[in-house]
């Protein structure tokens, strides 16, 4: 252990390598089920030749690594190490936003920047970034890329990672290599730069798709140590409205329809529990909002940026209006407890300093996975049926349906707040999650995220894509020293 | 050279002898010309890719699996071709046979979910007749809709005019089924578990990574038999009325379709005036397309073209007419786009905007353009992409070549050096067709929503002519020195140049390694070859997927 500690320090200095105990305790568990297991050091790095010359390490040691990127606490298990001997890569000190590109619309970020640092860098420059739903305060935004977490605007999801583009790369085996258009260029951003490529191609840059090598690998494959990101002009008009339902089959059609058009920008299904998660500044507001709420409420975002922004915001109130009544429903600005305005603040910015899905009881477990909105409600029929069945309030648990790729899919995710501080009900969590998660996958949920137990539910429901993703682990990591243990490969 | 009795008849058990052949006059036909257009490595006088050893029509994916699973044990080499458009679709060495997926042709649509479901045959204009009887349409590469949705996507770009509001096909593509080059059946995503075609991404980390890249993997890597694209709107009829007699073929759509030729002072405000499109997501379809018959001659062939009654030959006259004259100048730097309204008002919205652009950039609208025949053949064209055969209206052949650079602000500011360059040799040399120097032309974005671009200029030559077959590939040459010199990246002209040979034949890997060793990132290809051992084991791909072995690279760069 030693010698590690002192090789680690000669790459990273040694004020940067840890193993106070409750240093590596912090980095040991999180609030998901997955099993603690403690890491042996902590190392925090500065810049990606630290990153190459510590995976060079590991390969020669067979030192397992484990990258994280985020601030606490974690929900998914990804960080927490599922093998003895592990080292925490921390590249939350990453914080550097590398250059903003107004004319390419396009920012490269490293892994440290949050979403509010930025969204306050762009916002000089009349630019934003598709965000996932108010993220937690201290996540990394290309944490959050690369892990897929669903933008609220599908209208503008062209591909499934949207919206990332080219990246810079540390494969498992210690190759540097940058990913997509810069991929044919030297390895040098100011160099690329110079030449006009701002590394706007995504995917590549020949026969291989690295990018997609990369996203839901739960940093099994490589340590991403920037990524370039596609950005939007910055709205001078934002309106958020809402249309309510008795039940969400009763927004399904109108939420096709203005999928369809691909009119608004963000645009999403919640039932009264998880809008009230979402707006609640503490557990008695929560409850109070869950009586006032509609039960299902589907939200749509317009916006007006640089050209005509009052004529289009004008005309697509209209149109979105008279789409929602040919479905029987009503467009408003707000419901009963809740304005347009003060939502659409909750759902784009950066939560807090407490995450809000533990508001209400203080801890939480989602379910989510993806399928289709006609499928939507067959999924929740039967969840509704396994918590009564499990003796878990039905009324507590939220949920979240996310269109995605502009309409062919959706994340149905499934939000269930319980009080960790109770031994018994997080018992009868776990085994609830435990039991709720394979249920839905018998039903054909797919778990295209899979952290933790939907990893062997998912991937042993197709041996060949399974057998097919073992062979990809070894060629970008052939010593298993990425997050070994993770997505059972 | 030919299979074995045995080998063939083995083969044959699998489809069945109506469908495989190896008649002497079949397999000509599956040879592609190196002189011929848009192989984007020559063009080369007197050549042909190999002649197959047999060609094979599979009607399902038993029997492509049963096929590649034969391959495999004989160490025969195969690709499959869908639309054969391109040189990229043709085998590369003797041993090889030639697999031609005619027979699978199914489309399903999953209208809710904005899918189609579709088989490897299935070209744009069949996938989009079918989408527009559900309000759907779907991107239709730069390659025309008689190109193979499945081929494009899975084997090459898959962008073109409509990309900017559609997506191109890799951002559309959701599940695919695939049989890889081992013989093994692989489906990603949802399509694996079985829970539908609805999305091709995990679970984890993609395994489509394998297939679908930047440039695919141009059939080198097993065949995919079913793919599920994403649709886009289609505020239209059922059927697109066309009308006309060939070439001037057009379709009168209702007041909620409108194509316009925007024409601007300069190249920046050109530039300034596609990011407009970007942001304000105003266009249906964007395009630079008549512009390839030249800035000199693209009026003048707009009226050929648009007039049932005039011919080639009636060109000079045409240059000579004023009134032609004025309309070509006034349209020297434009553009094509349609709009699409989903409602009245989204209709008048677009057309506001239209106008901010126009007042905002100093652009104008083309006269002839607006006259209702010539936006009717205009709105056919660009919609249905079917009017490819006019690429080659000029004297037979074309390649694509500068390629310029993905950032639009980059590439415009050195498009009229690269006309007054393509100018001067019009002038100095007879190889190629002189059009005005500028016969660039290309889509607004690689990407939906506007980002890449790729701009190329058409090269017109006769493919039949050995001095201008020798003469457009001396310019394209060039060109290349030429692009090089700017840092512009490689010429499009010469994109494949290491991924066949000039006689029609696959590079041998040392070729590939001499090249790509050399390259400022070599472990792209490096890591290319792994993926190729891991799925390809028996090595019976060609050269359009491009390898590196790992031992070559450079120690400076391990």
């Amino acid at each position: 252990m030693e010698a590690k500690k002192t090789a680690l320090a000669e790459i990273v200095g040694a004020g940067s390598v840890f193993d106070e105990p409750d240093i590596l305790c912090e980095y040991s568990r999180d609030a998901s089920f997955a099993k603690p297991m403690k890491p042996i050091l902590v190392v925090k790095v500065k810049d990606v030749h630290e990153v190459q010359k510590i995976v060079k390490w590991a390969n020669e040691t067979g030192t397992p690594l484990v990258p994280v990127s985020s601030g606490p606490p974690h929900h998914r298990g990804d960080t927490v190490p599922s093998v003895p001997g592990a080292v925490i890569v921390d590249l939350s000190g990453m914080k550097k936003i590398l250059g903003i590109d107004a004319k390419q619309r396009v920012v490269h970020v490293e892994p440290g920047v949050t979403y509010s640092e930025l969204s306050e860098a762009l916002e000089k420059e009349g630019l934003c970034i598709p965000t996932a739903l108010a993220p937690r305060k201290n996540k990394s935004v290309l944490a959050s890329c690369l892990d897929i977490e669903p933008r609220t605007n599908p209208r503008y999801q062209w591909f499934y990672p949207e919206p990332l583009r080219g990246m810079e790369v540390v494969w498992g085996d210690g190759v540097r290599l940058f990913t997509g258009s810069g991929g044919m260029g030297p390895m040098d951003l100011e160099k690329q730069w110079k030449e006009g490529n701002r590394q706007t191609g995504a995917t590549g840059p020949q026969n291989v798709d690295f990018i997609r090598i990369l996203t839901q690998s739960q940093g099994t494959t490589g340590i991403v140590t920037w990524a370039a990101l596609r950005c939007h002009i910055l709205p001078k008009i934002h309106k958020l409205y809402f249309a309510a339902a008795a039940t969400p089959a009763g927004l399904e059609d109108f939420v096709y329809r203005i999928l369809h058009f691909r009119f608004g920008d963000e645009l999403m299904i919640m039932n009264s529990a998880y809008l009230a998660s979402l707006m609640g500044e503490d557990a008695s507001q929560i409850t109070s909002l869950r009586g006032q709420l509609p039960p299902w409420v589907a939200m749509v975002g317009i916006t007006g940026r640089k050209i005509l922004p009052e004529k289009k915001v004008e005309t697509q109130e209209l149109d979105i209006a008279d789409i929602a009544q040919q479905f029987g429903l009503k467009l408003v600005p707000a419901v009963p407890g809740v304005s347009g305005n003060q939502a659409l603040k909750k759902i784009s910015s950066p939560c807090g300093d407490r995450y809000w899905k533990e508001t209400y009881k203080g801890a939480y477990q989602d379910i989510f996975f993806v399928t289709t909105l006609d499928r939507t409600s067959k999924f929740i029929d039967s969840m509704r049926a396994l918590a009564e069945a499990d003796g878990y309030p039905v009324s507590d648990m939220g949920v979240y349906i996310q269109p995605q790729h502009q309409g062919t899919s959706v994340m149905l995710e499934f939000n269930l707040p319980y009080d960790a501080s109770n031994p018994a009900e997080t018992a009868k969590m776990k085994e609830f999650f435990r039991s709720a998660s394979a249920e839905l996958s018998r039903q054909g949920a797919f778990y295209s995220r899979p952290h933790g137990i939907w990893a062997p539910l998912q991937l042993n429901k197709d041996a060949r894509n399974y057998d097919v993703l073992k062979k990809m682990k070894k060629i970008f990591d052939p010593n298993g020293i990425m997050n070994p243990g993770k997505l059972s490969i | 050279m030919k299979l074995s009795p045995e080998i063939y008849k083995e083969f044959e058990e699998i489809v069945g002898p109506r469908y495989i052949s190896q008649d002497p006059g079949v397999l000509e036909t599956y040879r592609c010309m190196p002189a011929q257009s848009s192989a984007h490595y020559g063009p080369y006088w007197d050549h042909m890719t190999p002649t197959p050893m047999a060609v094979i029509l599979p009607g399902c994916t038993e029997e492509v699996q049963g096929i590649v699973r034969l391959c495999n044990k004989y160490k025969i080499k195969f690709k499959a071709g869908g639309s054969f458009w391109g040189a990229m679709a043709y085998i590369g060495s003797d041993y090889s046979i030639q697999l031609d997926m005619r027979r699978m042709r199914k489309i399903e649509i999953d209208v809710k979910n904005q899918l189609a479901i579709i088989d490897p045959y299935v070209n744009g204009a069949m996938l989009q007749s079918e989408a527009m009887k559900y309000g759907f349409s779907c991107n239709i590469p730069g390659v025309g809709c008689s190109s193979s949705i499945v081929a494009s996507a899975s084997g090459w770009g898959g962008v073109g005019p409509s990309t900017v509001c559609s997506g191109g096909h890799k951002e559309n593509l959701c599940a695919l089924e695939w049989v890889l080059p081992n013989g093994e059946l692989l489906r990603t995503g949802t399509a694996g578990s079985g829970d539908g075609w609805f999305c091709g991404e995990g679970p984890g980390p993609s395994t489509r990574a394998f297939l679908t890249a930047s440039m695919g993997v141009c059939g080198e890597m097993g065949v995919v038999t079913k793919m599920a694209m994403r649709l886009y709107p289609w505020p239209g009829p059922a059927v697109l009325p066309s009308t006309g007699t060939v070439p001037a073929y057009k379709a009168a759509l209702p007041d909620n379709f409108r194509c316009y030729t925007v024409c601007f002072p300069s190249w920046d405000m050109w530039a300034k005036a596609l990011t407009m499109c970007y942001d304000s997501d105003l266009v249906y379809l964007g395009h630079r397309q008549f512009n390839m018959f030249g800035r000199d001659l693209k009026g003048a062939m707009i009226r050929i073209l648009t007039d049932p009654d005039k011919q080639l030959c009636d060109l000079e006259e045409l240059l000579s007419d004023p009134e032609v004259k004025r309309q070509t100048e006034e349209m020297k730097l434009e553009f094509q786009i349609v709009l699409a309204g989903y409602t009245k008002r989204d209709m008048e919205l677009k057309e506001a905007i239209l106008q901010e652009i126009l007042k905002e950039c100093d652009a104008w609208l083309s006269s002839m353009m607006l006259e209702p025949d010539i936006e009717n053949w205009a709105l056919l064209y660009l919609i249905r992409l079917g009017h490819k055969n006019l690429n080659y209206v000029m004297c037979g052949s074309y390649e694509g070549n500068f390629g310029l650079n993905p950032n639009l602000w980059v590439s415009a500011s050195y498009m009229e050096e690269a006309a007054a360059f393509k100018k001067q040799w019009e002038d100095t040399h007879t190889s190629i067709v002189k059009n005005g120097g500028d016969s660039e032309m290309g889509s607004f974005s690689f990407t939906g929503g506007g980002g890449a671009v790729g701009w190329e200029f058409f090269v017109d030559f006769d493919a039949y002519d050995k001095d201008s077959v020798t003469g457009a590939c001396d310019f394209i040459d060039e060109t290349e020195k030429w692009m090089a010199e700017r840092h512009l990246g490689g010429d499009m002209g010469r994109s494949n140049k290491y991924l066949r040979q000039p006689n029609g034949y696959d590079w041998p890997q040392e070729k590939h390694n001499e090249l790509f060793s050399k390259v400022p990132q070599p472990h792209v290809f490096a890591y290319q070859w792994k993926v190729r051992e891991a799925i390809n084991p028996n090595l019976l791909g060609g050269s359009y997927y491009r390898t590196l072995d790992p031992e070559m690279i450079p120690e400076n760069k391990r």
